[in-house]
């Protein structure tokens, strides 16, 4: 989130669309009733089926599964013409003048953009980038010296008329023009009526430019589960940065975590491509530490009257410190801090890649933790047959799971059973509520938590088992040595216990210590050695700091730990609770916050004023930690977009930002019934990747799976566990999916009657549930029938162990595709039949 | 809220004798429902069952999120989900917490023939007492709102108690705590009334329901659980709620005039047949009356 | 009967054993279903179920002795329902009924085996017995009736107690008579026979035909 959970309280518009946070995050979604009663704040909801969510919304509009950047691309074009946007925002605060460099094209005519090799399928990015500007603003034709093609040029070219026809403006108008409300009804089947009506509210918060209001906008996993899901984010966030909603309080681009603890897990490098706090990492290109710094440490990029904080400038503090925490006293100035120790990334070791190396037989093993990968899927049994392939398996879970038994999967007979070679470990880990530690929440704050009671049985937590095998690890590496011993050997384990860390330990190391005496000569601020760092602003690159997570920096302080403070008070009402826990980065609420006031430093809305310049103390101050050089004069006009080296809002994602395009395309999931209307020729995104095992099958409409599938969790079940709790069970005790009432009159099914629904791929039996609250759609033209598919139930459980349910798995359906920028699968809108049992 | 808690003993920043020194504030307690805010997380159910510590029941889909038909013994707290299509064409999920209504004037109260099984509290809570219940079921017939359950092995009758044990200690009910829209509001029926009663303007005024209103039947003098809906004008859509709910009349008929009628007939009856025997006494056979004489 | 009762001389069977015990049955089913619907019916009453064993053993119970009570009308039913047919006779009885009330027998036209009164409390008691089974079962079950049904518990909740008070005019009324005002009616019921001089009293009409049809007094 860039805002926070309280903060939607704040908001006078909501829209909320790819998520379900009345379901599926019903404590949260209290500040948007909060919104709805004390501030007549209006809610749109936009979801293939009339959800919970739904049925508190002013408005509702049922869109086809996957056509989201149609209808948000939709919604930028009628904010342009209808001038709903916010002209001063956009000038100053998006990249909205920046001039693009000439040779890049839009995809328009073919559906790809320019530097596409249709052979490799992928892009050449070298055109997404900004033209070079002379000491006017002007594009420099030519190549300008001094700027290698992969990186941004210092001085972009600009115009601030926004007229230039290569200005990112005007090539966004021009992208999105082709978005007219008949395209968008031809794609999403919303009728062009309602989605201009749902537009005009939507967009004319900011009608005749006014600034006063604000709107946010609220997704979850139903944008992030497909192969163009970044791609629908972004095209919120653009439209949100034409309406001028970010950094604003009730306003930003607001990710619900389908997770109490998903956000600390992101945040940890919970992805194969970054180090915690999101630093890149090495790739076997990078034959050096200075080299590897070169390459991720951005360099300002920014009109040349305008200033630029472009703070992964600091990338090499942040690099430096975390090797010093990695390895300690082996890291020095002199083996570039221990900069080989560093496993170097070759390839994508994303989460359905590692399934399908493992069914490929290159992975061997596989420890589990906290998930129960069969079951998450995409296409469970592609993953079940890569299980049965490997050698051996270790689950760490507080249930028997579907992981752990796949070999008890439904289909797999008696004789076949025998023939499973993988040797399978089963470690009882802790639960929840059994282990401290913090959570971080959607709204990036760290809560720590106390164990309510211990592990029972023999149950241990999950610090102690991973501690035990590295400590027995690095055992066998000194009694027998190894390839390349060093990294283990040398790895920094200081904990008081060292089989068994304190997680509060285990937390001060990610907040940061000092090395060396350090002393801030503009406050006169000292710091002693080993004390804990107040936050990031102090780390070195020197090696006088470690830090296991900069963004983390602040949260457990000489002061004590921050994360555990549980003061409510909110002196601003704004729902800012600085005392409340701790939230990254720097103690502050809302990210982006400058971007709250006009360019003179002057807050949009007198009544949610959140930070401001204070022209008597010279420095920006307010209700909220300012996101923000606290002494950077609005005269010297730097970008509240602190982390992009522009400085501003990006519309257009220059260079290697995104896979697939640097501005949003809509493209088909990878199983669509219809063409794409905008370019029938390149239907799917052309940068993902289709897998080749048997296991792995792709469908079409014309192949008889014609009907869409979307998958969702019900809030009476937590994923797949609550299956072994009696109180949940009880709540929602079978499998269920939902079908339209029109389709299920065509095929003669009635409610509680059981159905079978197919992909290509596998089936999934289970009852119907009937429902008028999905409406057969028309999509160019054609009649389409979604369904909704609940995932939670599988062959481990109170119900499923009585034998009562169907015991298959919701992802045996979903195909293994997933999106280019964060490797998530796509398991919304896939195609199946369904037929009467 | 404990009445005890609420007698007043000192009074801050007041000169001279206390206002209302030792006299009782009675109120009575008081349950919202807002429907237009609730999001059928089920919480409330969940809630119910912990606190309560009611045993778990097999429950079946049967094509709906709701989790069984109606309350049972053991599941006092059960949201109705009804998919309703407006005449504009807009969907609606009406969701509506289903419990006891504490009506101000119970029917189960009055059908009940046990004495002191059904007490009404000072507060408005109506209340079954398990131990003195005896199991006749004419609650069950009594209620307008098909919330007194039996179980069949106690052969006792179980309800919402407005977790009287909890509200008795100034604590909310249980599940209005564990509400997390807060759809739910507790609060002195008076402080309710308002709360509802400005909610139904809010939605009649800015959002698209210029039928919202409140729901605190007048035909059971009122309830202990008032409901904001949106649709004030037609309750039955949210899972059959009765537009005028009443204690039935035949129960009225049998608790009043028949029993009037009953006791006076009954009563009437053996002193007329008394006097009748002391007028004509037995029939005695001729013999009898007439010694030695014959037919 | 297969063994034939031997009788005191100058007397005549009345009701037969079996007849008998299905009197006392329902006599007795019947008197306890009273004390313990007294104590439902109202509060001033409940102690009655206290003295019974307390209220959710009445509540027990009293459905089950419902049970017993119908199943001995019905077998009565069985056993008297061709005897108590309404004859022309009858019409005449009930005209001069205020000379029966006011024990002018004399000035009644002869009653039969049963005279018109106790037909009528054979008849009422036989239709408020099946009332009373009838909405005995739902009170009794009310949880098994659909709430889409409970206009069936509200019609059961009043006619209920109609059909008892009914039958407490009539079992009022057969006590009185049996008890008080018939001299030798309650001995008939317990032994079974009665002098031939109560039947020529009350039965005259029957003794005619006793008389008449076979020259021993008995059946």
């Amino acid at each position: 989130m860039t805002n926070g959970w309280v903060d939607i309280k704040n908001t006078d518009l909501m829209l909320i669309m790819g998520g379900n946070p009345a379901e599926n995050h019903p404590c949260g979604f209290k500040w948007a009733i909060e919104a709805k009663r004390t501030r007549n704040a209006k809610m749109i909801v936009v979801d293939p089926r009339f959800t919970r969510t739904a049925s508190v919304a002013d408005y509702f509009c049922q869109i086809r599964a996957g056509a989201d950047i149609a209808f948000l691309g939709g919604m930028i074009r009628y904010a342009i013409d209808n001038n709903y946007y916010a002209k001063e925002y956009l000038l100053n605060y998006t990249n909205a003048a920046f001039i693009v460099k000439e040779g890049f094209k839009l995809p328009d005519e073919d559906g790809v953009f320019s530097g596409f090799d249709a052979g490799k399928q992928s892009y050449d990015k070298s055109s997404w980038n900004y033209a070079a500007g002379d000491a006017s603003g002007k594009p420099m034709h030519g190549a300008v010296a001094g700027t290698a093609a992969a990186s941004l040029p210092e001085r972009p070219a600009h115009d601030f008329t926004l007229q230039h026809p290569n200005c990112v403006f005007q090539l966004l108008r021009k992208h999105y023009s082709r978005y007219t409300p008949e395209m968008v009804e031809r794609i999403t089947g919303v009728p062009k009526e309602q989605f201009a009506k749902i537009a005009e509210v939507f967009t004319s918060i900011r009608k005749d430019g006014d600034m006063k209001k604000v709107a946010t906008v609220i997704y979850a996993v139903g944008w992030t589960q497909h192969t163009f899901g970044t791609q629908i984010i972004r095209t919120a966030a653009m439209l949100q940065l034409l309406l001028g909603n970010v950094g604003r309080a009730g306003g930003g681009v607001n990710a619900l975590r389908g997770h109490s603890n998903i956000q600390g897990a992101t945040d940890m490098a919970g992805i194969f491509d970054n180090l915690p706090g999101y630093l890149k990492v090495p790739t076997p290109a990078d034959s050096s530490f200075e080299g590897w710094m070169k390459r991720i440490t951005p360099k300002p990029s920014k009109p040349g009257n305008w200033d630029s904080f472009n703070y992964y400038g600091n990338t090499p503090k942040f690099a430096v410190s975390l090797l010093k925490a990695f390895y300690g006293d082996a890291a020095t100035k002199q083996n570039g801090w221990a900069y080989d120790y560093l496993p170097k990334v070759d390839r994508n070791y994303s989460w359905v890649e590692l399934w399908d190396n493992m069914y490929n037989g290159i992975v061997k093993g596989l420890i589990s933790f906290g998930m129960n990968g069969v079951a998450i899927g995409p296409n469970s049994k592609k993953n079940i047959d890569a299980l049965k392939k490997a050698d051996w398996l270790v689950v760490g879970e507080i249930y028997p799971d579907e992981t752990s038994e796949f070999w008890r999967s439904p289909g797999i007979t008696q004789e076949e059973m025998k023939q499973i070679q993988t040797t399978v470990y089963r470690l009882p880990c802790a639960g929840f509520a059994e282990k401290d530690g913090s959570f971080t929440n959607s709204a990036r704050w760290l809560q720590w938590k106390n164990a309510a009671l211990p592990p029972p049985g023999s149950a241990r937590l999950d610090q102690d088992i991973l501690a035990q095998i590295f400590l027995k690890l690095r055992e066998l590496y000194k009694k027998e040595s190894g390839k390349f011993p060093d990294p283990i050997l040398n790895l920094a384990w200081t904990y008081t216990l060292p089989a068994n860390p304190s997680l509060a330990e285990v937390l001060k190391e990610i907040n940061g210590k000092a090395l060396a005496e350090l002393a801030d000569p503009a406050t006169k601020q000292e710091i002693k050695k080993g004390q804990q760092l107040p936050g990031f602003a102090w780390l070195k690159d020197d090696g006088t700091t470690s830090c296991g997570n900069w963004i983390d920096s602040g949260c457990y302080t000489e002061a004590g730990n921050q994360t555990a403070r549980r003061d409510p008070s909110d002196p601003s009402g704004l729902g800012i609770h600085q005392a409340w826990a701790w939230s990254w980065p720097a103690n502050r609420r809302v990210l982006y916050n400058r971007a709250s006031c006009d360019v003179a430093g002057k807050p949009w809305d007198a009544s949610r004023k959140q930070v401001w310049w204070s022209e008597a103390t010279q420095k920006w101050v307010g209700n909220d930690v300012p996101d923000f050089k606290a002494d950077s004069n609005p005269k010297d006009h730097m970008g509240p977009f602190i982390m992009n080296p522009e400085g501003v809002g990006r519309l257009f994602g220059p260079l290697a930002a995104f896979a697939d395009g640097p501005f949003p395309e809509f493209y088909e999931p990878i199983e669509s019934p219809v063409e794409n209307a905008l370019h029938p020729k390149q239907t799917n995104s052309p940068v993902i990747t289709r897998f080749s095992t048997p296991d792995d099958k792709y469908a079409k409409a014309s192949d008889g799976y014609d009907i869409i599938c979307t998958t969702y969790r019900l809030t009476e079940h937590y994923h797949y566990w609550t299956k072994n709790n009696p109180m949940n069970v009880q709540l929602i005790p079978e499998p269920f999916i939902e079908i339209p009432v029109e389709l299920a009159d065509k095929l003669g099914i009635r409610g509680a009657e059981k159905i079978k629904i197919s992909s290509v791929r596998g089936s999934y039996i289970a009852k119907a549930f009937v429902t008028k609250r999905i409406k057969p759609m028309t999509i160019d033209g054609k009649k389409v029938y979604q369904i909704g598919l609940p995932i939670h139930q599988g062959y481990r459980g109170v119900a499923e162990d009585e034998g009562k349910n169907a015991r298959t798995l919701a992802n045996l359906l979903s195909p293994t595709v997933y999106d280019p920028n964060s490797y998530t699968p796509e398991f919304k809108g896939f195609l199946v039949k369904v037929e009467k049992v | 809220m404990s009445q005890a808690a609420l007698r007043i003993q000192k009074i801050s920043g007041h000169a001279g004798s206390i206002p209302g020194e030792d006299t009782q504030r009675q109120f009575t307690v008081c349950k919202l429902v807002d429907t237009t805010t609730c999001i059928g997380c089920k919480a409330c159910e969940v809630a119910c069952m912990e606190w309560n510590d009611l045993p778990f029941g097999e429950t079946v889909f049967d094509n709906s999120y709701q989790t069984m038909p109606e309350t049972r013994w053991n599941y006092w707290n059960l949201i109705l989900f009804n998919e309703h299509e407006r005449e504009d064409g807009n969907m609606m999920l009406l969701m509506r917490k289903d419990q006891c209504m504490h009506c101000a004037e119970p029917g189960c109260l009055e059908a009940c023939p046990a004495d002191g099984a059904i007490v009404q509290y000072t507060n408005g809570v109506v209340d079954f007492q398990q131990d003195k219940c005896i199991g006749c079921g004419y609650c069950i017939t009594g209620c307008p709102f098909n919330i007194p359950k039996l179980n069949k092995e106690t052969k006792r009758v179980y309800k919402c108690t407005l977790c009287s044990d909890r509200v008795s200690e100034g604590l909310e009910p249980a599940c209005i705590k564990a509400c997390p829209t807060g759809c739910l509001h507790f609060g002195s029926k008076d402080d309710m009334k308002l709360l509802a009663e400005q909610r139904a303007k809010q939605l009649r005024e800015h959002s698209n329901y210029p039928d919202a209103g409140v729901y605190d039947p007048a035909g059971v003098g009122g309830t202990g659980v008032i409901y904001v809906l949106h649709d004030a004008k037609n309750p039955e859509l949210y899972g059959g709620l009765p537009a005028n709910p009443r204690v039935p009349r035949s129960v009225r008929l049998w608790k009043g005039p028949l029993k009037w009628l009953g006791n006076v007939a009954m009563i009437g009856g053996v002193l007329g047949l008394a006097v009748h025997y002391l007028r004509y006494g037995p029939k005695e056979s001729e013999e009898e009356r007439h010694p030695g004489g014959t037919p | 009967m297969k063994h034939e009762q031997v009788l005191p001389p100058g007397n005549v069977l009345r009701y037969t054993l079996n007849e008998r015990i299905t009197h006392w049955v329902a006599a007795g089913s019947y008197i306890y279903l009273l004390l313990t619907g007294l104590a439902f019916w109202s509060p001033w009453l409940f102690w009655l179920a206290m003295i019974l064993g307390g209220g959710q053993i009445s509540r027990l119970l009293h459905p089950w002795a419902g049970l017993i009570f119908f199943l001995s009308v019905a077998y009565m039913y069985k056993l008297w329902a061709s005897q108590m047919g309404m004859t022309p006779n009858d019409k005449a009885w009930m005209d001069s009924v205020g000379h029966y009330i006011r024990n002018e027998d004399s000035q009644m036209p002869p009653a039969g085996r049963y005279n018109t009164g106790q037909k009528f409390l054979f008849w009422g008691f036989f239709w408020c017995a099946i009332a009373l089974l009838l909405t005995g079962v739902v009170l009794w079950v009310p949880n098994w009736i659909p709430w889409s049904l409970r206009s069936l518990r509200y019609i059961a909740v009043i006619l209920h107690p109609i059909a008892a008070l009914l039958t407490i005019a009539l079992f009022l009324i057969h006590i009185y008579m049996g008890v008080f005002a018939e001299r030798g009616a309650f001995s008939a019921m317990i032994r079974g026979y009665v002098p031939a001089a109560f039947i020529r009293r009350f039965h005259p009409g029957w003794y005619e035909e006793i008389v008449g049809n076979s020259p021993s007094p008995r059946k």
